[in-house]
């Protein structure tokens, strides 16, 4: 085998090594738990489930998306937009200790998990606006 | 000339290993979302909240859509349908396109396998009391769809926010809820 031959032969197999590699946290996912749930949670200051849930619920119509499962008792939203590529996000809300209720929401886009903090953070800003008018009474 | 080579291959690789960036105004409120909000939201009054309830699945099925989800603490509801996407215009283009095809025998025809088949709808609609007043009810609908063409590929992935389309099933809403009350 010619010297050229064998570094694309080289070259190919690092590739597809450093490919094949990542498949097995296709089950698992990628990130870690700790950094996960930071960057995916929110607290408020509420001890209005109904109302966080209803909030969650409105912020994601405001976002486009069609309601796939709601469960009130277990607090958990799915839903679903279809615009140029398909996302899915579920959010799921309990109650803490101390008068505050947790927030978590996770996203994929297609095949692919979102795990930038920036588009949760943007996700985050419209559900405080809804909870601003939710417990001001404002539909 | 050889390492040009290996610098390329190693970035359309890298390119392909990459995980899909995320658009950066996905999650982020379009300017047009008060007026989006005010073409898919009502306000209704009735006696009870189980007459809306009813009201509103009735106008569900008149619509042909079959009932997916319920959550009546948060009042949602999301129902589904599949229909006809077909579009003589369209077909009559492809068909064209295809025909030019065949006569300049340059190959890959198919066109007419392009053309828009059916359409997976989903409808939420989310009823819940109004928050300023008693006896009535926000209704707030957000509908969009999935059309796939002739060999089942997915060809528009779609929000529907046609005004005229929204003030449609308000209005059927509204016969429903008047129809609902009478029986009740």
């Amino acid at each position: 085998m010619s010297r050229l031959r064998q570094h694309w032969a080289l070259l190919g197999l690092l590739i597809v090594g450093g490919c094949a590699a990542t498949t097995p946290s296709n089950v698992i996912g990628a990130g870690t738990q700790l950094e996960t749930r930071q960057i995916q949670t929110r607290e408020y200051d509420t001890l209005d489930k109904a109302m966080t849930m209803r909030s969650v619920v409105a912020t994601l119509q405001d976002l486009g998306f069609t309601i796939d499962q709601a469960d009130a008792e277990l607090g958990t939203i799915t839903g679903t937009r279809l615009h140029k590529y398909t996302m899915r996000m579920t959010v799921t809300v309990v109650k803490k200790e101390g008068d505050q209720i947790s927030v978590r929401t996770n996203a994929r886009i297609g095949e692919n998990p979102v795990t930038d903090a920036a588009t949760y953070q943007d996700f985050f800003v419209v559900l405080d606006k809804a909870m601003f008018l939710t417990q001001h009474n404002v539909n | 000339m050889k390492r040009a080579a290996y610098m390329l291959l190693l970035i359309v690789c890298l390119g392909g290993c990459a995980s899909t960036k995320v658009p950066a105004d996905a999650l982020r409120l379009p300017e047009s979302t008060l007026d989006v909000r005010s073409i898919q939201t009502r306000t209704l009054e009735t006696t009870s909240e189980l007459n809306i309830l009813i009201a509103t699945i009735a106008v569900l099925q008149d619509m042909e859509f079959n009932i997916e989800r319920m959550e009546k603490p948060l009042g949602v509801i999301t129902a589904s349908k599949i229909t006809d996407a077909d579009s003589i215009a369209e077909k009559t283009g492809l068909i064209f396109l295809d025909f030019l095809c065949v006569v300049s025998g340059s190959g890959g025809c198919g066109a007419l396998s392009t053309a828009k088949d059916d359409q997976h709808i989903t409808l939420t609609m989310v009823v819940l009391p109004s928050l300023a007043r008693e006896g009535e009810y926000a209704v707030r609908i957000t509908i969009q769809r999935v059309v796939y063409d002739k060999e089942d590929r997915i060809k528009v992935l779609d929000r529907i926010d046609e005004p005229e389309i929204y003030q449609a099933v308000f209005d059927n809403l509204r016969k429903s809820l008047f129809i609902q009350e009478g029986d009740s």
